[in-house]
């Protein structure tokens, strides 16, 4: 399972009845540096243990900064998995250093894992995973239900999400009447309600077919261009990883420089950055 | 909390069979828990109501035949009780001893007025019997002492054959005078018994009738406060001593008065009764324990089934605690739930049993104590608990980034 994580967020308004302090991300205008990077990993370890211990990231270092639109490349086993989830904070690292707009991610308890992830991080998956009993519009609303919002302002924002993914007249549906591209957009509609720091897309476009995939990917454009949302995207599709603005390639549980042959196989699609 | 409910129902709703399923494991516990704790309550009460009243104890004696010959008398020999031995008894034993008494059965006796007439039988007896027999009197009142030294012609009559005699409802019938053997009686009292229909005359005044006036055909020894069969068996071993030194048996010899022992008999059933209750209460709560392994299986192949929603629901931030809440909850909204609906068909079966038994002898008084119901409903909600905790707990064990790959 691969996991792509992008997304800047100029106004961490979340809720701040939360554990989490409020973040120094209105130094939207500070020269780049440690403190306005989005995502920094300094040096990520993570074996996992066994008969043979499996050393799966050996120093992964990475900055992605606020705004924007990176994906993560690699070759099944690379450890690209493993850094999605760790970078969802769904899984522990064993040294280095994680911050996430800033907040030091390191040995949280579930309770606090649950909360960042709940308030800072909304997640896409390839296979979507919506709750199949549950219509577009409780789905959407659930990330709001574990943060105690009442239930007729949650249906009002989750509407407002589906509207704004063109899903308003599919909100009553459950996701087994609904297409794969109006599922993808129900989860993105999900991730985006939080008003999470970063997306984390996991294989996004992965079960859909190529022109759904364009669809998916346009949004994912949109919110990075209009709501300056940091996204990141775990995918092994060229297609996809070419609209980003950047792509990160891992191989072999490390980051591939930029200027590695391995990398510059890939160059050519950077040109797209010019189109984002 | 409402939105607790819902998720809750929303889950039960989707999964309709293992709810359902679920539901009959602990209804179905509740169900036998409730109707047999009943019915065994009902039959221990109606045991206790007809057979063993602690007002009754009581130890009958017969005349027998010896089998030891004994101060010359040789073996073979019959003892007749007499008069005199009850006052004997009276007079030598203890405190226990409330009243002796005797009774005479009467042949067959034709009950006439002047338009009508019963065919019945008469028994001579004691005042003490209204209490003995728990004689519900209905009208007039029982043979009184007084009664006993006139020996007056009074009669005291079922209420049957009150109703026969003096249709149709009999409730005139004390005052009246009806004939019987060419004599005539006053009719002093109507009582309702539940297991006799014999005409009642007082002791003194069916001797008159019998052949050998000072022998005893039967005499009972009413007791109060024995609590151990030892006692009872010591105040029988007392009585059999009374009489042996009067009429000149050996008081070994078992058959020279035949004794039964009632106060014996009515503490062995009662220990039995306590026995029943014992075993019923074993066998109801063992059915409700496989109605609780039950749920416990059920919601840990649910809590299994749900992993990768659970994954889902962790992903996008439901703290360990909301997971918890919410199977427990679900856990015991089905128990309770489904306990009531046990609980409800219980009472329902109890007291058609109880009401299918007309005349209430034997299942009569099986009815549904609520103080069980509550307790049982407390034990409902305690058990779903914990039938939801261990599998939540495990459900929790597993790391959402696990979860989530369980498809």
């Amino acid at each position: 399972m691969k996991y792509a994580i992008a997304g800047a967020n100029f106004f961490m308004t979340f809720a701040t009845k939360s554990v989490i302090p409020t973040s120094n991300s209105t130094k939207v205008n500070a020269p780049r540096g440690p403190v306005t990077f989005m995502i920094t990993l300094k040096d990520i370890n993570k074996t996992y243990p066994g008969a043979v211990p499996l050393h799966v990231l050996k120093g992964i270092n990475l900055h992605v900064d606020k705004g924007e639109l990176v994906s993560i490349m690699g070759a099944s086993g690379s450890g690209k998995s493993t850094l999605l989830n760790i970078l969802g904070i769904l899984d522990n690292y064993d040294s280095g250093e994680y911050r996430l707009d800033g907040k030091l991610i390191r040995n949280l308890s579930e309770n606090d894992a649950a909360q960042y992830r709940n308030r800072m991080i909304g997640f896409v998956f390839q296979s979507f995973n919506l709750i199949s009993y549950k219509n577009a519009v409780e789905n959407v609303a659930l990330p709001l239900f574990y943060q105690g919002v009442s239930r007729r302002k949650r249906n009002v924002l989750a509407m407002e999400q589906l509207d704004k993914m063109g899903l308003a007249d599919r909100a009553h549906h459950l996701p087994g009447e609904l297409s794969g591209g109006q599922k993808q957009r129900v989860a993105i509609a999900r991730a985006m309600i939080t008003n999470p720091a970063i997306i984390l897309a996991d294989e996004p476009t992965g079960a859909l077919d190529s022109s759904t995939s364009r669809d998916v990917m346009a949004l994912f454009k949109q919110l990075n261009r209009e709501e300056g949302k940091t996204i990141v995207i775990v995918t092994h599709d060229p297609g996809v990883g070419e609209q980003c603005n950047r792509i990160i390639r891992i191989s072999d549980g490390l980051i591939v420089p930029d200027n590695s042959p391995l990398a510059a196989a890939g160059a050519d699609n950077r040109i797209c950055r010019a189109d984002v | 909390m409402f939105d607790l409910t819902n998720e809750i129902l929303q889950t039960m709703r989707n999964n309709k069979l293992r709810t359902a399923l679920t539901g009959l494991a602990v209804a179905w516990g509740i169900f036998m828990l409730i109707t047999l704790v009943s019915v065994a309550n009902g039959l221990t009460a109606s045991f206790r109501e007809n057979m063993m009243r602690a007002d009754n104890q009581k130890i009958s004696v017969w005349g027998g035949v010896t089998t030891t010959p004994y101060h010359g008398y040789r073996e073979g020999r019959r003892i007749n009780l007499k008069n005199n031995d009850i006052r004997n008894i009276q007079r030598t034993q203890g405190a226990d001893v409330t009243a002796v008494t005797s009774e005479i059965y009467g042949t067959a006796a034709n009950i006439s007025t002047n338009t009508t007439f019963v065919d019945a039988s008469y028994t001579g007896v004691f005042p003490s019997t209204v209490d003995q027999e728990r004689l519900d009197m209905v009208q007039g009142r029982f043979i009184s002492d007084n009664d006993m030294k006139t020996r007056a012609k009074v009669m005291v009559l079922p209420v049957e054959y009150a109703q026969q005699l003096f249709p149709p409802e009999g409730n005139n019938a004390v005052g009246q005078r009806v004939s019987c053997g060419g004599l005539s009686y006053l009719i002093i009292g109507v009582y309702k018994g539940r297991w006799h229909r014999t005409v009642y005359i007082p002791y003194t005044t069916a001797r008159e009738f019998t052949e050998d006036k000072d022998k005893l055909g039967q005499m009972s020894v009413i007791l109060k406060g024995v609590s151990s069969e030892e006692e009872a068996e010591g105040i029988e071993k007392d009585i059999r001593r009374t009489l042996a030194s009067t009429h000149d048996f050996d008081p070994d010899d078992e058959s020279a008065v035949w004794v039964w022992n009632g106060v014996k008999d009515a503490l062995t059933v009662q220990g039995a009764m306590g026995i029943l209750n014992v075993g019923v209460w074993t066998l109801g709560l063992l059915t409700l324990l496989s109605g609780i392994i039950g749920i416990s299986n059920i919601m840990f192949v649910s809590v299994k089934e749900r992993t990768h929603e659970i994954g889902i629901r962790r992903a996008i931030g439901a703290r360990p605690r909301q997971i918890l809440t919410q199977i427990l909850m679900e856990s015991v909204v089905i128990t309770t739930l489904f306990g009531y609906i046990g609980i409800v068909l219980g009472t329902g079966l109890t007291e058609l049993l109880s009401s299918l038994d007309s005349s209430g002898d034997f299942l009569g008084y099986a009815h549904v104590n609520l103080g069980i119901a509550f307790q049982v409903t407390v034990v409902l909600i305690v058990a779903g608990a914990l039938a939801g905790l261990f599998p939540a707990l495990r459900a929790l064990k597993v790391k959402p980034v696990e979860a989530l790959r369980d498809e």
